[in-house]
């Protein structure tokens, strides 16, 4: 990385200042502020991503509104006799035995029409909203590239080491995953087959500060990295398992699951896996005109249903069932009316599904609202925020700070109860609270806001080092009552690990935040 | 934009012919430094025409071996129909590496990539449409951006590939009506509010897709058809009178039949932030991936105003960027990381290496490059969405994207192959051209300038001085400079005797398979 000179402002020398705060020391703050709790260091995260947009009303059925859906789909809706019940007013795809078998089980969920407001209905747009977890235009950074670089930071430039041999994140197939894109680099690793490594030959090269300098210096870290990751992962997917006779070596995303349970069972400490199925886009014959429980959309259905079933029967054997909780998403949902072509065209919200031993079984959220009349263009409207759902995800599974969380995401978050039964570790609602003092967007490339609450007192606020060194007082007067909101810029700041200390009569807290 | 006067060297020749071409060779990039950057330029915007794919493939069961298939019909017989398909396609792929492969020195290949990046479509499933829409992008390689949008919006190949051939009155289907706003056109810019895409909203979608409703497309496989057709058909089409959104002043547009169409991309067009969506695009391919406050202003207006004031013709605008100062700056050379066709071609095109054996083994070998090109991550026939390649827009990595584990395995592999066995087909082996390579440079007999003029060739900037040794000591194989330039005199003194060419290859393969398998090689 390119040395930056440090603030614009020459006099804010550094004051050495090992100082101790409220009994502990400032590297052991630190330490307590970022590390992972044990209990969720070996907990993974699986994605699955329907690609071009799920028409969800063919696959989670309200049941109780199958004449609604007879005015809206006449041309393409599956018999309702053939709908699988999952409760009295929900039924799944009728290819979908799979997915049935493991809610029956308990292992299932049905997170009901998740979206964000004011839906925008191009793909690339959509996806990308999904994938940063932000509805600005201007976030680049994944939702989960946010959560690793918050927590690991530095990277890539310091990693795979010693403490952190594994790649974050695996993108099962040859492309990365947006979810998993940080500022500088991306935190998953693309993989085709674990079985397969090999070396490549590496060049040391030098950034120059340019365009050109960057990508040299991003190749030569990738060739590293697929090196050292490789071998990892290689030896990972040797030393593993599988267990389960229910794969279907045809279906390609049962394929993938496998050797992401061979991963996990030979010791791979990666958290996140990322999986993609296309062919979503299902603008004509997304049913078989002679059987409209058959066709395209049946098919990915089915692929998705049974590769899952098989994956978590396969966990099951291995006895790594309470390590591994999925999700599906995808860009939207498909228009309540179906179009003259035997398809749908692009909508708003739709159900997601969550899967595993721990997860809350069972209907989360409540049915769409089918009208009886045809509403040209209309989509099903957004209950459920599917950044709550991530929020919520990483709260529950992976045991992340709420108050790390909300430096993620832009909304106030509502929190869902996601995950029960297994582990039980949350289970009350908890927000930001109002008293915690709060960095957005944190991690911080040029500008941030430090939020406090305020009891009406006399502040002096302090920019720390990760070494307790005093870098600038940015703040020395009296704060009102209340909310105290102000942006800050640290562009000039090098990328590392600060703190602000805020410091009253009454009151002293320390927030921290990442620089990058 | 600022017209460039700096030096003209090999440095800023090489820069301009890598970014506008698919590889050049040492002695390429000589002519272009002694003709000067206006012959250069001049020479780049020429479409070169191209032949049609020929039948090679024993799965054609219509026209005889060596013929064209673009104009025949298909077999009826499903089977053979089917098999007749693959075959076609499978010469469609092998054609459309071997004219990559086999460029003249301009623009040809490369912005007829670019459209089909910009268009994103993938095959309907009749290779004769997929070849008329591919020839429709090389016609227009370098024309006029609004007639070509006007001949995809009916062109066979995209009425099947985005619904507009079910798009009808009946049964309006919204997919093409978008893309063309969203993609294709004027671009979508952030959301202002409900439905409203700053400059278009949900309503211009939906009036749009009655506007292109009525065209269907006849004889995809036909056994009677020698070619797919669109036709518009005035009962299927919406006569409704159709109003547009504020963004487009409210206008209406009035019933005009098959005409209709083309008063709305009229209407698209006169919008001027389509000519600076074309714009961005242009730029982001031939220049940088990173579009700042400055190069907005300063570029990307420059380039739509000249776009506009040339009624959408694109010659104009590249002649001017690849004129203007902001084009050789230093800060922008090296900047974009090679896509996978780059990466290949530049190894064969830039050492004048071009696949020659019967039509059977080049198609196969052709088609050969082709599945690698696939495998790491740009199959020319079937971009990935109907946005293109990720690599040409997605923040904040652009053509970073090309790069990851999976694909630098392929690229490096490719490397290996092409500077160690070549390919072998049909007892047939294809190598890259070495000694025609090293003869051209400018003194093949001198070691540290074989090493300068090859990076000359295939690194944008010049390389550490110390990466430079270590190239040489491959070419000597570790001994004095001297050595080298007996062993390379000893083979022009007798140069068809392997005793002496062999040992030349071999010290040549052994730098490129280094040179080839460096970060700056994979940068351009």
């Amino acid at each position: 990385m390119k040395r930056r000179a440090f603030l614009k402002n020459g006099a804010l020398a550094s004051i050495s200042l090992p100082f101790v705060q409220n009994g502990f020391s400032m590297q052991a703050i630190a330490k307590e502020l970022f590390s992972v709790p044990k209990s969720a260091e070996d907990k993974v995260l699986v994605l699955i991503r329907m690609n071009g947009g799920n028409d969800g009303l063919n696959m989670v059925f309200p049941r109780d509104q199958y004449a609604e859906l007879v005015v809206q789909r006449a041309n393409m809706l599956v018999p309702e006799n053939s709908i699988l019940p999952l409760t009295n007013t929900v039924g799944l795809h009728p290819k979908m035995t799979g997915m049935q078998t493991l809610f029956n089980e308990g292992k299932l969920s049905i997170i009901q029409n998740v979206g964000y407001p004011e839906p925008n209905r191009s793909h690339f747009r959509s996806m990308d909203i999904w994938t940063t977890g932000s509805l600005d235009i201007n976030q680049t950074s994944g939702w989960l590239g946010r959560y690793f670089e918050s927590t690991y930071p530095n990277f890539p430039d310091a990693y795979p080491n010693v403490d952190y041999p594994d790649p974050f994140a695996i993108s099962m197939g040859s492309e990365v995953s947006a979810t998993c894109q940080g500022l500088v680099g991306n935190f998953s690793h693309a993989l085709s087959d674990p079985f397969s490594s090999s070396s490549l030959p590496l060049t040391p090269v030098v950034n120059d500060g340019t365009y050109y300098g960057s990508q040299i210096e991003y190749i030569s870290t990738l060739i590293n990295q697929t090196n050292e990751y490789g071998q990892q992962i290689n030896s990972a997917a040797v030393a593993g398992n599988s267990l389960s006779n229910l794969y279907d070596p045809q279906n390609p995303l049962a394929v993938q699951l496998k050797y992401v349970a061979q991963m996990i069972s030979g010791g791979l400490k990666t958290k996140v896996y990322i999986l993609n199925v296309n062919g979503f886009d299902t603008h004509d014959a997304q049913v078989d005109a002679l059987d409209f429980k058959e066709g395209v959309h049946a098919n990915l259905l089915q692929r998705i249903s049974d590769a899952v079933r098989a994956f978590q029967h396969d966990l099951q054997l291995l006895g790594l069932e309470q390590r591994v909780a999925g999700l599906t998403f995808s860009e939207f949902g498909r228009q309540i009316a179906s179009n003259g072509s035997m398809g749908t065209d692009h909508g708003d919200a739709a159900p997601l599904i969550l899967f595993g031993s721990c997860i809350s079984s069972g209907i989360i959220g409540t049915n769409p609202q089918i009208p009886n009349q045809i509403n040209s263009q209309a989509g099903i409207p957004m209950e459920i925020d599917f950044r709550d759902v991530y929020a919520s995800l990483l709260k529950d599974w992976f045991e992340v700070d709420p108050n790390q969380i909300q430096g993620l995401f832009e909304q106030n978050i509502s929190y869902l109860d996601l995950l029960q039964g297994c582990t039980n570790s949350i289970t009350q609602q908890e927000t930001f609270s109002a008293q915690k003092a709060l960095v957005f967007p944190n991690p911080s490339l040029s500008k941030h806001q430090l939020r406090f609450n305020s009891a009406g007192a006399h502040y002096e606020i302090f920019l720390v080092d990760q070494q307790g060194k005093v870098m600038a007082k940015v703040l020395d007067s009296f704060v009102q009552a209340g909310v105290f909101n102000q942006s800050f810029e640290v562009s000039l700041l090098p990328q590392g690990s600060y703190y602000y200390l805020l410091k009253s009569a009454a009151h002293q807290e320390l927030v921290a935040f990442q620089k990058i | 934009m600022n017209l460039y006067n700096g030096p003209w060297t090999s440095a800023e020749a090489a820069h301009l012919l890598r970014r506008a071409t698919y590889g050049a060779s040492f002695p390429q990039i000589q002519l272009a430094v002694n003709g000067g950057m206006h012959a250069c330029v001049a020479q780049l915007l020429n479409i070169t025409p191209i032949n049609e794919p020929l039948a090679y493939d024993p799965g054609e069961q219509i026209v005889a071996f060596g013929q064209s298939w673009v104009n025949a019909v298909y077999p009826a017989d499903v089977t053979a129909n089917q098999q007749t398909e693959a075959a076609r396609r499978k010469s469609l792929g092998a054609w459309l590496m071997q004219n990559i492969n086999q460029e003249q020195l301009n623009l040809t290949q490369k912005m007829q990539f670019f459209w089909q990046n910009h268009f994103g479509v993938t095959s309907s499933g009749d290779a004769r449409a997929m070849y008329q829409f591919l020839n429709l992008l090389h016609q227009n390689a370098l024309g006029n951006v609004k007639n070509l949008v006007k001949e995809v919006a009916t062109d066979p190949c995209m009425l099947v590939f985005l619904n507009g051939s079910t798009n009808t009155v009946f049964s309006p289907n919204e997919n093409f009506s978008r893309e063309l706003l969203e993609l294709f056109s004027i671009g979508k810019g952030p959301q202002v509010a409900a439905g409203d895409y700053t400059n278009y909203t949900e309503q211009d979608v939906a009036e749009g897709a009655k506007i292109f409703t009525g065209f269907i497309v006849q004889g995809v496989r036909s056994s009677t058809q020698s070619q797919v057709t669109s036709q518009f058909m005035p009962q299927l089409h919406d006569s409704s009178t159709k109003v547009l959104s504020y963004h487009f002043g409210n206008q209406t547009l009035s019933a005009n039949g098959a005409q209709e169409h083309l008063d709305y991309i009229d209407l698209i067009f006169a919008q001027p932030e389509t000519a600076k969506y074309i714009c961005r695009k242009l730029y982001r391919y031939f220049v940088n991936y990173d579009i700042s406050t400055w190069v907005e202003t300063n570029i990307i207006a420059a380039m739509a105003q000249i776009l506009v004031n040339n009624n959408y013709e694109i010659a104009p605008v590249l002649e001017a960027l690849f004129k203007s100062e902001h084009f050789y700056d230093t800060s922008v050379r090296g900047a974009i990381i090679k896509s996978p066709f780059e990466a290949v071609f530049s190894m064969l095109n830039s050492t004048g290496s071009v696949v020659n054996f019967d039509l059977q083994t080049s198609s196969q070998m052709y088609l050969t490059m082709y599945t690698l090109a696939d495998q790491m991550g740009q199959e020319y026939a079937a971009p990935p969405s109907v946005a293109g390649w990720t690599a040409y827009y997605q923040a904040p990595a652009f053509t970073k994207l090309w790069i990851n584990s999976t694909y630098l395995k392929k690229r490096f592999d490719v490397a290996l192959l092409m500077t160690t066995n070549g390919l072998t087909l049909n007892n047939q082996n294809f190598s890259l051209n070495f000694l025609g390579l090293l003869n051209g440079l400018s003194a093949p007999a001198a070691a540290p300038t074989v090493i300068q003029d090859l990076c000359t060739v295939f690194c944008p900037k010049v390389i550490d001085p110390a990466d430079q040794l270590y190239l040489k000591s491959l070419l000597t194989g570790g001994l004095p400079d001297f050595e080298w330039t007996l062993q390379y005199n000893e083979y022009l003194a007798d140069p068809t005797n392997p005793t002496f060419y062999n040992p030349v290859i071999l010290r040549v393969k052994a730098v490129l398979n280094t040179l080839f398998r460096m970060p700056q090689f994979h940068v351009c």
